[in-house]
């Protein structure tokens, strides 16, 4: 007789998939219309996304791959048959390092839009600290409870970002889609770059996998989560060239909500829609941010595996909410985020060679 | 499979530890005996003592039952009767122990009858309403059953009623209970587990499952649980609700009471557990979920356009009564622009000279509903009605009249309230009105932002909830779409042949076309 498998602390291949695109979509959507646009032609930007897309599908496919040939082995424990243990420690710890400055940064940032969009006088310290202290509290619950978020949540999330696209179908002008491929080279690579950036989501991988059940399947699963953050950032840049065009799109904030601004509810219950959209695309950045704090404290604690769960939480929740609060205004928090963006890209694609490279070496199966 | 706390929230202190005072053998002389159950009862005017020789010997005997609890009548009929006549010109041993042996194979004419050794299971026996029936010059006792109070008759259920469907409910007595479990479900495989509950007043349970169907785990787990309840009485199946809960923080019920038998068997046969005590007429069933407690018989005797109907209503019911007051805080303190124009000005027009913010607006008018729907309850019901009226007048148009709220907020208080009576499961409609509470703060303090928040928090905690190890948000997440046909769409009933599948029992089809 099987015993209640479903309620333990392992995940299944599903959840992976639908973890990837949860973990995915967050804030980076609401301005990336305006950073490809601001570099591409007309709609050329789709072209840079897809590029993109697929890089991205082939690096997830990959981290995916390493770690599933590993099954139910955390990563420290893998990378240190690969790379010997102390360097596999140092690389676990930048993970968390990794994670930890993300969750500042989704920390600072939400606050920052929430402040612009719903409340207008409540400081942003205020804001944050709320916002963190759910996380600390999804955190602190247990980690098969995020991935059971993950499927509450990302259903609302699709359907609120398909209602922006659908219903803005009145104020499509096709004009704005021409010219076609006027973009020079070097702005479609600085697109395919912008867009990787608000693509990596490959951490969770590293992470995840080992408490998937049967990790055979995981790294199809696992490209196929990536799939729906590809085409529905291609849909929403496209729905913003469509309505604002290019050289308005390049000059809003973060079109994706002021797209949900013109939007018109049919009967007229409610209006400035983009506030409810932003309220449910919350959901979305929680299970970003949720994740991310996770990894930091799953890293963590695979360092130093006689520390408590929970004292690992608090002392990462303080940095992490000082270090969102460091940057003084916008201009400083997305520097801080392109670094931040950058890095982690950089440092997932060198983790990926490094441990390719010598497990073909050192031949590890 | 699951982990369990070990000490209870409030840890009740005992007036004594257990001893056994009562284990002691019961002697031979029969004047000791029945001096020794007089001492320990104390000699109550309600305990009837009878002596006389079996007929045709110098044997004494004796009967001893508690008037009330035993029916007299049977005890005259069925005992002192054959004792005295039956045993007319029958050949009767003068040796003891074998007079004994030929009382219990011939002259008894008692369906049930136990043979009792200590004076425990004589006082045991007789506490719960059998006779007790003594031999000069042996140390046993006949224990026969001759349980006679006065029972309540089978109502239709006053907490659940229905539209459509069997007007049986549950009573006090176990013994009833168990008959309408028996009666509902003709199934060989139906088992009942007794325990007795209680260190003072020892309480009959009865715990009732189908064998072939229901996951062992569950069983396991349950019997763990109620092995560890450690109580003088347990009065109602609340006590026992609480003793073997997941989750004593939690606002939400993680097990379902009923007072209706067919919900009872329903459960069963998607391989739950029914917790029956005796003196209450709800039983509990566990495990249970969000969903399942979201769910009324009712869905199912009606067509499946009805059903589903239903439950969609219930879900939107359950978002209004969590939401309801908290969105127009939202809307009307921090977010007036999202409002529609038109609407906006009627709002601000009728919230004119309301001199409270719509925070405290709202808890005014909600604390006053609370205290409608306490007072209410606890009313007579010829005085109930007075409360309505004066309630009515109060929450609607005095209120407004005077000033003190508008009358939007008015309808907002009363749908909220309208809705959270429309859940089937009254203890989840509690809950839902304790979280009410917290949103209306929420929303007074961060608007939308606080609502969002709110909202998560709640999921966060229930994706982390287990009933008896079973996942509370199952079969939301973890995903069953199985199990999705019978949760907010319910297909037709002939298509729904599986038992639920998060349930894991061990006989999955319901219904076997093929083999039908």
């Amino acid at each position: 007789m099987k015993r209640f498998e479903y309620a333990d602390e392992k995940i299944s291949d599903k959840q992976i998939l639908v973890a990837v695109p949860s973990f995915v979509i967050g804030i980076g959507i609401l301005s990336l219309p305006q950073s490809i646009a601001s570099i591409t032609m007309a709609s050329d930007g789709w072209v840079s996304l897809l590029i993109g897309g697929v890089i991205t599908i082939i690096i997830t496919w990959s981290v995916a791959k390493l770690s599933a040939s590993f099954p139910h082995q955390s990563f420290i424990n893998y990378a240190s048959t690969i790379v010997t243990r102390p360097i596999a420690s140092v690389l676990t710890f930048l993970f968390a390092i990794q994670a930890t400055s993300i969750t500042s940064l989704q920390v600072r940032q939400i606050a920052d839009i929430a402040k612009h969009y719903l409340l207008k006088e409540t400081p942003v310290e205020i804001i944050s600290l709320t916002f963190l202290l759910l996380i600390i509290y999804a955190v602190a619950g247990s980690r098969i409870g995020l991935f059971r978020l993950n499927t509450m949540f990302l259903p609302f999330v699709l359907i609120v970002a398909a209602i922006v696209i659908v219903f803005n179908i009145n104020w499509f002008d096709l004009a704005f889609l021409s010219p076609t491929f006027e973009t020079s080279f070097s702005g479609y690579i600085e697109g395919v770059k912008n867009s990787v950036l608000s693509y990596a989501g490959f951490t969770i991988l590293w992470f995840y996998i080992t408490i998937v059940k049967e990790p055979k399947q995981t790294p199809k699963m696992a490209v196929l989560g990536m799939c729906i953050p590809v085409v529905l950032y291609i849909f929403l840049y496209l729905t913003c060239i469509l309505v604002f065009g290019n050289s308005v799109t390049s000059n809003l904030q973060y079109p994706t909500i002021e797209l949900a601004k013109i939007l018109e509810i049919p009967g007229g219950i409610l209006e400035r829609f983009e506030s409810l959209f932003f309220v449910i695309w919350i959901m979305a950045i929680f299970n970003t941010t949720a994740m991310t704090f996770d990894i930091a404290v799953l890293a963590l604690h695979s360092i130093f595996a006689n520390v408590g769960k929970m004292k690992v939480i608090f002392i990462i929740g303080p940095i992490a909410y000082v270090i969102g609060m460091y940057p003084q205004d916008l201009v400083q928090v997305s520097i801080f985020g392109s670094f931040i963006g950058y890095s982690s890209v950089l440092y997932t694609v060198f983790v990926t060679l490094l441990l390719f490279v010598i497990a073909k070496i050192r031949r590890v199966k | 499979m699951v982990k369990i706390r070990t000490n209870s929230f409030v840890n009740r202190k005992r007036t004594k530890e257990k001893e056994n005072p009562n284990l002691t053998k019961l002697v031979k002389n029969l004047e000791k005996n029945l001096k020794n159950i007089k001492t320990l009862l104390e000699e109550p005017n309600d305990l009837v003592i009878r002596k006389f020789n079996v007929r045709g010997s110098k044997h004494w005997c004796a009967t001893v039952y508690i008037d009330g609890l035993a029916d007299g009548k049977y005890v005259r009929d069925h005992i002192i009767d054959n004792l005295q006549l039956e045993t007319e010109g029958k050949q009767i041993p003068d040796d003891k122990q074998q007079l004994f042996d030929e009382l219990n194979k011939n002259f008894l004419s008692s369906s049930s009858l136990q043979i009792g050794y200590t004076l425990d299971d004589v006082s045991n026996g007789i506490l719960n309403g059998s006779t007790v029936i003594y031999l000069d010059g042996i140390d046993k006792v006949f224990i026969i059953k001759t349980q006679g109070w006065e029972k309540r008759d089978i109502k239709e259920p006053v907490t659940e009623s229905l539209i459509r469907g069997p007007r049986d409910g549950f009573v006090e007595d176990l013994r009833t209970n168990m008959v309408l479990m028996r009666r509902y479900i003709h199934d060989p495989n139906l088992r009942f587990k007794t325990y007795q509950i209680g260190r003072r007043s020892k309480k009959s349970l009865v715990v009732a499952y189908i064998a072939d169907v229901i996951h062992p785990d569950i069983l396991k787990e349950i019997t763990r649980r109620l092995e560890s309840i450690d109580t003088d009485d347990a009065p109602e199946s609340g006590f026992i609700e609480q003793w073997i809960e997941d989750n004593y923080l939690s606002p939400f019920p993680q097990i379902m009471n009923t007072e209706r038998p067919d919900k009872a068997s329903a459960a069963l046969l998607q391989g739950k557990v029914v917790i029956i005590l005796d003196g209450s007429p709800f039983v509990l069933i566990a495990p249970s979920t969000l969903g399942s407690a979201m769910q009324s018989p009712e869905d199912y005797y009606e067509r499946w356009t009805i059903g589903t109907l239903l439950r969609i209503l219930r879900y939107l019911g359950a978002f209004i009564a969590i939401f309801l007051p908290s969105l127009y805080i939202a809307l009307v303190a921090f977010h007036p622009g999202m409002i529609p124009t038109n609407l906006a000005f009627s709002i601000a027009a009728s919230r004119e000279g309301v001199p409270f913010t719509p925070l405290i607006e709202a808890l005014l008018m909600a604390v006053t509903m609370e205290l409608l729907r306490e007072a209410g309850a606890r009313l007579p019901k010829t005085i109930g009605q007075t409360i309505g009226i004066v309630g009515g007048l109060v929450i609607g148009d005095a209120a407004v009249q005077a000033g003190i709220v508008s009358p939007i907020m008015v309808i907002v208080v009363a749908l909220n309230a309208i809705a959270s009576f429309a859940l089937p499961a009254y203890s989840l409609a509690i809950a839902f009105r304790i979280i009410l509470f917290g949103f209306i703060f929420l929303a007074g303090t961060f608007g939308l932002y606080g609502i969002i928040i709110g909202y998560i928090m709640v999921n966060i905690h229930i994706v982390n909830l287990k009933s008896i190890g079973v996942p509370y948000t199952t079969p939301f997440a973890p995903t069953f779409f199985k199990d999705w046909e019978d949760l907010i769409f319910r297909k037709p009933v002939p298509q729904l042949t599986k038992r639920p599948e998060y349930m894991e029992t061990k006989d999955k089809q319901a219904v076997d076309k093929e083999n039908r």
